[in-house]
């Protein structure tokens, strides 16, 4: 009873970490139909100003809120340099992303080193729960996590932003003749992803330590998840996320890890090649 | 767009009567003919000459990363076939550069095969098997597979691939297979230096023309229609995902060839050559020369490595930064690569319709 709730536990807040990463990833992929390559180095860079606060002496958590604000504030930028030249071609905004992913992983990796850093936890300990102990700061995550997800759901089904958001996505040509700025949406909307992304960094350094291949770990794991859960809606990607991170987590307990792990790759392209349209195809928001 | 067209219209009326060896030839000739300033040409013998003469002028470890070079250009003109002219984006190339390489090291390991003349067949053998298993899964199917599927389940393939060789104690793990012994002709053996330099260059010539060849035939023609419009090319009763199986296929082969030649080079084979890493750096070579341009290819491998192992000594930490710098300004401004600074545009897409030019004039 006792470690089959542990597992439980695990396979949750993994699922999560994995849930925070992809959500940047699937709003950029569904609201705008470009497949960011330098997600991961988003996240990257959220784990990477966590540890420069913590290493100037300032509290975890202050590197940690101000993360999504930097990444985001990044990625406005590099929206407005380069990734708005990429619309049209989507195969070309992979490789540019990928360049500029590139570029940021190896300056990180100039100024870190080929080190493993690690960060503490900002909440440590554990909960006690009778005969079990689970990490506080893991149940943390999970929680931001699905408050960060409640969050999106709320901003983009109930404000008006969401709803430009939406109609930008649905038919460009007509919300532009409806008076939205197609092109300021898609600015706001790559930054909050990028924002999502170094939140996610921010939050799973203290578990993961920081090392400059950190993105790379992830960003394949995120892009399957978003296949696998339907471009084009919000709660898409978030099911694939859930999907792919349980089970990732969950198969490395029944059987070898390293075929677990190919496991999930090969039932997921199996999974897309056969319902490309993804699991819940373009339900909901 | 139109011009494609017209290429492909005229290429489809010339198919029954003449064979594709003559068309081939006649149509450089005439062309040739036509029009007096064909820098394709020129660049390819250049490159040719260079290559040939290098190693006269080389120091031995210098002809040894030559070689690398070589083999590594042979690996680059696979994906610039598979993505240059049938618009296909393999991320994941190395997949079957890494599983010949694999496979030519545990023959040469644990069967004790090492014979050229086996090993190189053999490692092309898997290359093609691999490809055409990943290539039938990916490309074929009721449903057309969207493009960034096919990228991602390459890159995927890849990623899988290169795990699966770090967990797996019989492929040696994290360490990979090291002190393969040299790949043997007769009863000598060929190891690295000029020998083995040349026997590169030679295979990447054979597979160059073999590929000048197949990109300038009916087939190439069918290809870069399908790479401008690929709803047009099915409507004129081609079978477009065959096609793409079959480049694929062809690309995956000469990767396999590429992998083989690698894993006897170096001497050892290690995940990293399965990987993701080597996937892209190939994207980066044939971006960086310029795609559907075969030599583009080639010359963005030498610029690449050459700069790289040029600049390793002093600036080892931010040549990657000026990589990833180089190859988005190449992206953003020069999207045809390097070699479109010679080339223009006319040239790389080729001249298709040459042959039915030129017998225009002849009949009457």
């Amino acid at each position: 009873m006792g470690s089959a709730f542990v597992a439980a536990f695990e396979i949750l807040s993994f699922g999560a970490i994995i849930v925070l990463v992809v959500l940047g990833l699937g709003i950029i992929a569904s609201m705008m139909g470009i497949f960011n390559f330098a997600q991961g180095e988003f996240v990257l860079l959220g784990a990477y100003i966590t540890y420069l606060a913590y290493s100037h002496g300032l509290p975890v958590w202050v590197g940690m809120a101000a993360a999504p604000f930097l990444v985001g504030a990044l990625g406005f930028v590099l929206e407005a340099l380069i990734i708005r030249r990429f619309y049209a071609a989507p195969i070309v905004a992979m490789l540019g992303t990928y360049a500029l992913g590139l570029i940021i992983r190896e300056c990180v990796r100039g100024l870190i080193g080929g080190l493993y850093l690690s960060v503490p936890e900002p909440i440590g300990g554990s909960i006690d729960l009778g005969t079990v102990h689970i990490s506080a700061w893991r149940f943390t995550i999970i929680v931001i996590t699905i408050l960060v997800m409640i969050g999106c759901y709320l901003l983009l089904s109930r404000t008006t932003f969401g709803l430009r958001v939406r109609a930008t996505l649905e038919n460009p040509a007509l919300a532009r003749a409806s008076g939205v700025s197609t092109a300021a949406m898609y600015g706001t909307t790559f930054a909050f992803g990028a924002a999502l992304a170094g939140l996610a960094g921010a939050l799973l350094v203290p578990v993961f330590s920081l090392f400059a291949d950190l993105g790379i770990r992830f960003l394949i794991q995120g892009f399957v998840a978003v296949m696998v859960g339907g471009v084009g809606s919000f709660i898409g990607p978030v099911a694939g996320a859930a999907v792919i991170g349980t089970l990732s987590a969950a198969l490395p307990w029944v059987m070898a890890p390293v075929i677990a792990d190919i496991l999930v790759f090969v039932l997921a392209i199996v999974f897309i090649k056969f319902r490309p349209q993804g699991l819940l195809s373009g339900k909901g928001v | 767009m139109g011009a494609t067209e017209q290429a492909v219209r005229t290429g489809i009326d010339e198919q029954p009567d003449i064979s594709k060896a003559e068309h081939g030839a006649a149509a450089t000739l005439t062309s040739q003919a036509k029009t007096p300033r064909r820098v394709l040409p020129i660049v390819e013998i250049l490159v040719l000459l260079v290559a040939v003469f290098l190693p006269l002028v080389l120091q031995d470890y210098l002809t040894v990363f030559a070689t690398r070079v070589i083999i590594l250009a042979l690996f680059a003109l696979s994906f610039d076939l598979v993505w240059g002219y049938a618009g296909i984006m393999s991320f994941g190339q190395a997949l079957f550069f890494g599983s010949a390489g694999y496979g030519v090291a545990l023959l040469a390991r644990d069967l004790n095969v090492t014979s050229i003349f086996l090993v190189l067949p053999a490692a092309m053998l898997i290359g093609l098997i691999f490809s055409l298993l990943l290539g039938c899964f990916l490309l074929l199917g009721r449903n057309p597979s969207s493009m960034i599927f096919v990228a991602l389940g390459t890159l995927t393939g890849s990623y899988a691939a290169d795990r699966l060789a770090r967990g797996w104690y019989y492929l040696g793990g994290q360490n990979g297979i090291p002190s393969i012994p040299p790949m043997s002709l007769g009863s000598t053996d060929i190891t690295e230096g000029p020998v083995y330099y040349y026997l590169a260059l030679g295979i990447l010539l054979v597979v160059y023309l073999l590929c000048r060849f197949l990109v300038r035939s009916q087939f190439g023609l069918a290809l870069a229609g399908l790479r401008e419009n690929e709803q047009r090319i099915a409507f004129f009763g081609y079978k477009a995902q065959h096609l793409k199986a079959i480049v694929f296929t062809v690309g995956g082969t000469i990767a396999g060839l590429a992998g083989g030649l690698y894993a006897f080079h170096e001497g050892f084979v290690w995940p990293n050559m399965l990987g993701v890493v080597i996937s892209t750096q190939v994207v980066l070579y044939v971006l960086f020369g310029g795609s559907g341009t075969l030599i583009g290819a080639v010359i963005g491998t030498v610029i690449i490595e050459g700069v790289s192992f040029w600049l390793s000594d002093n600036y080892r930490d931010i040549w990657p930064i000026i990589l990833g710098v180089l190859l988005l300004l190449v992206i953003l401004f020069r999207p045809l690569g390097l070699i479109s600074f010679v080339l223009g545009e006319r040239e790389r897409v080729g001249s298709f319709g040459g042959r039915a030019k030129g017998s225009s004039h002849a009949a009457p």
